[in-house]
Parts: C-alpha cells; structure tokens; sequence
C-alpha cells in the first residue's frame, strides 16, 4: 500500500525503475505473448456466445438465443446432472479416502514395505487416462477380465460394469482413487511426518495407544489440509475430470455421464455448433470462477489462508 | 499381550497394503504378459494370469511393422523433446522474473496468472485461435498451445523463493546481469525443482492426446496417445494396424486384437517407467525417507 503511494507520487521514479529492470520485463515478454495468444485471445472469441458464426463475413448478433436454447433443452439439465453428481463423488467422497490411506502409510512399520507401497501406489498418476482406460477395460473385461476371475471363484458374475448404468459412475470413483491413492496423499502423509516427535513421546508417556494417538494427535493435523484439499477440489466442481470421462464413455452409458466438457466437445468439435458449445464454456467458466472465488472467501475465514 | 495384539495389527495391516498394491501391479503385468503371448493361447487367458502363454514376440513385431504407430513415436518423442524445452524455459525465466521483489507491476501480474489460471475459455475458442494463426494440423498447434502451465509456474516460483535473496544481491553487486543472476546462481541452487518440473512438463507432453486429436488431423503427424485412443476406446483396429497388414499376418498366425491393444499400452508407458525413478529421486525424496521416525 505505501509502495503504491509512493508510485503514484513520483511516476518518474517508477519509470526510471521500470526502464532500469527492462531485461526483466524483456524475460517475461514471451510468456505474456503466449497468455495473450492462447489465452486472452480465445476469452475475446467468446463473445461467440452472443453470435451467429459464420465462416466468411461478419458474425450476426444472436443476443441471448443460444442460452434459452441450452436452458430450455432436457439434455443440459441431464449434463447438468451428470457434472455434479460425478463431481460430488471425486471430490467429496473420494478424498476421506486419501486422508485414510496416509494414516494406514504412516502404521506401517517395515520401513522397506511402506516405501514398496509408495513407490507402487504413485506410479498410476504419471499414466495417461488413455492408458488408464485400456488396464481398466481390460481389468473389468467380461470374459477373462480379472474382476470376473475372482468374482467366479465365489460363483458370482459374470459383469460387464463398462456397460452398465448401474455401475459406471462407480467405475469412474474407482478408476479415479486407484489412479490417485498414493499421489493425492501425499499431501495428507506430509503433514502426518511433520508432527513433532516430542507429541507423541508426550502421548506415550500418558499411556495412550495408537488409536488414541491417532484420534487427538494425527487427526488434527490434518484438518488443515483437509480443509485446503476440499476448498480446492471444489474449483473442480463444474470440470468432473473430463479427461478420464471422455476415455471410459461408450455408447451403452454415455447418458449417465455426459458431462459439460463432454458435451462442449460433442457439439462444438464434433457437430461445430461453435455458439452453443462457447455458451456452455461462458456458463461453466463462470461458475467455476465464482464458485474458486467463494471459497477462497471461506478458507480466508476459517484458516487465515486463501487459495492464493 | 498387549505387543502380540499390536503386530497382528500390523500383519492385517500390511495385507491390506499388499492387496491394495497388487490391484496396481497384476493389471499392468497382466497386459504385458499378454502382450508376449503366442496369439493362439492368449485369448484364453486369465485376467490374472502374469506369466505369457507361450513366449512370442508377434504383437510387436504387427505393430512395429505398421506405417502408422512408428512414426507416431517419433512425433510424440518430438512433441514432447520441443514442448518440454518450451515449457521449462518459459517457466523459468517467468518465475525469476515474478520473484524479483522490487519489480514493479508485480501484483498486476501476478492477478493476471491467476485469471489466465481459473478461467479456462473451452476447447472452441482455442480452436479458432489455432484455426486464424493457420496452426491446423501442424505439431506446433498442439507444442505452442500448451507452453506454460500457471500451476507448474507457482510450484517453481516457490522453488526460487527458497534461494537467500543475499545470494542474488552479491552477485548483482559483482556486476553480474539478470541473465547471468538466472542461469548461474538461482538455477543451480534450484535443481530439484527445475528436474521436478521438466519431468511434469515431459509426463504432461507424452500424455497428451486431447489437443492433437482435435488439431492434427494427417494420421502421419500425430502422436502415439492419438493412436492408442482410437485402438482403445474406438476399438478401431485397422487404422493401427493397416487391412494390408492384417491381412499378411492372418495367414501368417492369428492375430489376437486384445494382445496388440495391450502391447501399444506397453509402448505407451515405457518412457514413463525410464522417468519415474527420476521423479522418486527428485520429488518424492522427502516423504519416503522423512517416513523413517523410529
């Protein structure tokens, strides 16, 4: 704040400095350029939302058209839908299991075999979802499929989940946890290694056992990133993971997980009806903006700390 | 009693872990076993089932022998090799730039990074920016749409945080530049961060399909992701392999579809396996040894 006063007291010398540290502003030109290119250029062609496209000549103005077509359609409440529930999924029941993964990474005792369980359970996170899907299929395949191997041993099955209505949206939160278990934890584990030995000697000689240290000692050094995990995921909210969607759909259960992203892609690369795919982007940008924009309010609040 | 009680724990314990970790480890040795199977067992064989039927090279050798997969290798190694040096430069030099303390503008900047981060305009204005600057199927559509992330540019900025701000100050006091402040003093004394950060930009590069789906149309240009999605979840076999070539190695041997969709995931993750001791080296270092308490 005293910095920008005295700006504004002597723009001679803000300049001066400016010119002196022109190497800096040199440096960073071609990451602004990119900015301006991919980014900033895309936010103006927005404005497609509120035009008719055409590929020669100017755009006609459209105004509100392709909003009321996308509220009045049953399919967007559909993909709507779809978004949050998949969202609530990822992002607020997924998570406990990460913290829970953490907590049974730091009992182990073996030294060896906590670091083989790290260095296994944070491979699938470096793996395309291209690649995910494909062990996934072949994992749930019907025939010879390994779920159906174990599950004929109980002579259950055989089950095609790929398929299913039932199961995908399960089959999304598993293939997401198996891919982010270890990874998605560690957050969680370092915040468990960085509480001081001195508590937990301290616990020790009140006679607590692991459950109680557990409870009063590991638990509540979680909370806060607990907190920032969920207040971040919740940026996510309106995204649903598009990448790992779009790689497990099929025909037989697209209707039960078309997302927006999903459906972005569909009708704005697939079918080219560039305005009503931009209008969708402009819907879900905005909430997604406002919805970062409330919690970081919130986490302010509650921890002191914001997003950024 | 009480001891004997508290180990059991840990048994159950590590079981647990040990099943958690082979539901990981069985699936991929699975699929490479699969992958080196003789085709005319293979289909047969249990999804649980690590060791190959029959020791045989054939799926490599379809696929290998394909126009199309080899030189989509040499893509994504292109697109990656480029893309990555892109990334890191600018990442970079970005970051040095955002954490001097007197620049000024910082904070203009630094809310206009964080705009660019939350606001993402979809995939349709992106594509007409790439369709007005005539990058349509070209490798530099994909390359150049993606130079800096602003997630990975604040994880390297608070790698350059850590370096005493006196260091730069006495070498800006023996006459060096920003330039020479960058590369000889705060890069060398970031060097996990800097290795982080190229291995993320790499696994980010070699993982992407979205973009060159969508941009690169000329089955000759694109990257083997590309590829791999239309095997996988197109199930569009002869693109990969080709009706020529199918039909030359039906007489030859059968062929097991399911076997050459395994070995193109093999192929697909091979460099990801060569990086990842680098990133536990790197990245990972800190939890896997602060671990050790007692």
């Amino acid at each position: 704040m005293l910095k920008n006063k005295e700006h504004k007291r002597n723009p001679r010398r803000t300049l001066h400095r400016m010119w002196q540290d022109r190497t800096l502003y040199l440096l960073l030109a071609p990451t602004l350029i990119y900015f301006c290119i991919f980014r900033v250029w895309p936010m103006i062609n927005m404005r497609l939302a509120v035009y008719n496209y055409k590929a020669k000549g100017d755009w006609t103005f459209a105004g509100l058209k392709y909003f009321k077509m996308i509220f009045k359609s049953p399919a967007f409440a559909d993909i709507l839908k779809n978004t949050l529930i998949i969202s609530f999924m990822k992002y607020v029941l997924l998570f406990p299991l990460f913290v829970v993964f953490a907590i049974m990474l730091n009992e182990l005792r073996h030294n060896k075999f906590r670091k083989y369980v790290q260095v296994v359970s944070y491979l699938p996170h470096f793996l395309s979802w291209v690649v995910i899907a494909g062990i996934w299929m072949s994992f749930l395949a019907p025939s010879n499929g390994a779920l159906n191997e174990i599950l004929a041993w109980f002579g259950a099955g055989p089950v095609d989940l790929m398929t299913s209505k039932g199961a995908i949206r399960w089959v999304l939160f598993f293939s997401e946890g198996w891919r982010s278990l270890g990874w998605d934890s560690i957050i969680f584990y370092t915040a468990i290694i960085g509480i001081s030995p001195d508590l937990y000697e301290a616990a020790l000689m009140d006679g607590a056992n692991r459950w109680d240290i557990i409870k009063h000692i590991i638990f509540p050094a979680l909370i806060i990133p607990m907190t920032t995990v969920f207040i971040l995921n919740l940026g996510f909210f309106m995204s649903a993971g598009f990448d790992q969607v779009f790689n497990f759909t099929n025909p037989a259960v697209n209707s039960v997980i078309d997302i927006l992203d999903t459906y972005i892609y569909r009708v704005g690369i697939e079918n080219a009806q560039y305005s009503i795919a931009t209008a969708v982007s402009l819907i879900k940008g905005v909430v997604g903006v406002i919805l970062v924009y409330l919690t970081h309010i919130t986490s302010k609040k509650l921890t002191g700390e914001g997003v950024w | 009693m009480k001891k004997k009680k508290f180990s059991i724990l840990q048994i159950v314990l590590m079981a647990f872990m040990m099943l958690l970790t082979l539901t990981m480890i069985i699936p991929l040795l699975h699929i490479l076993a699969r992958s080196l199977s003789d085709p005319a067992l293979s289909p047969s064989m249990s999804g649980l089932s690590i060791i190959p039927k029959g020791f045989t090279l054939i799926n490599y050798e379809v696929l290998f022998s394909n126009k199309n997969l080899v030189p989509s290798i040499f893509n994504s190694i292109f697109i990656t090799l480029v893309g990555t040096i892109i990334n890191i430069f600018l990442t970079i030099t970005a970051a040095y730039v955002l954490t001097r303390p007197n620049l000024v503008g910082k904070k203009i900047l630094m809310i206009f990074f964080i705009v660019m981060m939350l606001f993402d305009p979809g995939i349709v204005p992106e594509y007409m920016v790439v369709k007005a600057l005539g990058l349509m199927n070209s490798q530099w559509s994909v390359i150049l749409s993606m130079s800096v992330n602003v997630y990975y540019l604040i994880i390297m900025m608070r790698y350059f945080e850590a370096v005493p701000p006196s260091l730069c100050e006495a070498a800006r006091i023996d006459g060096a530049g920003h330039l020479r402040t960058l590369f000889s003093v705060i890069a060398p004394l970031s060097k996990a961060g800097i290795a982080t950060l190229t291995m993320f930009y790499g696994v980010l590069r070699w993982n992407e399909y979205f973009r060159a789906g969508i941009y690169i149309s000329s089955i000759k240009k694109v990257p083997l992701q590309v590829i791999l999605r239309k095997f996988i979840v197109d199930g569009d076999v002869t693109t990969l392999i080709g009706t020529q070539n199918l039909l030359n190695y039906n007489e030859l041997a059968q062929l097991d579809f399911t076997a050459l969709q395994y070995a193109t995931i093999i192929v697909a993750i091979i460099p990801i396996l060569m990086i990842y001791p680098l990133v536990l080296k790197y990245y990972t270092k800190g939890v896997m040894e602060g671990g050790v308490k007692e």
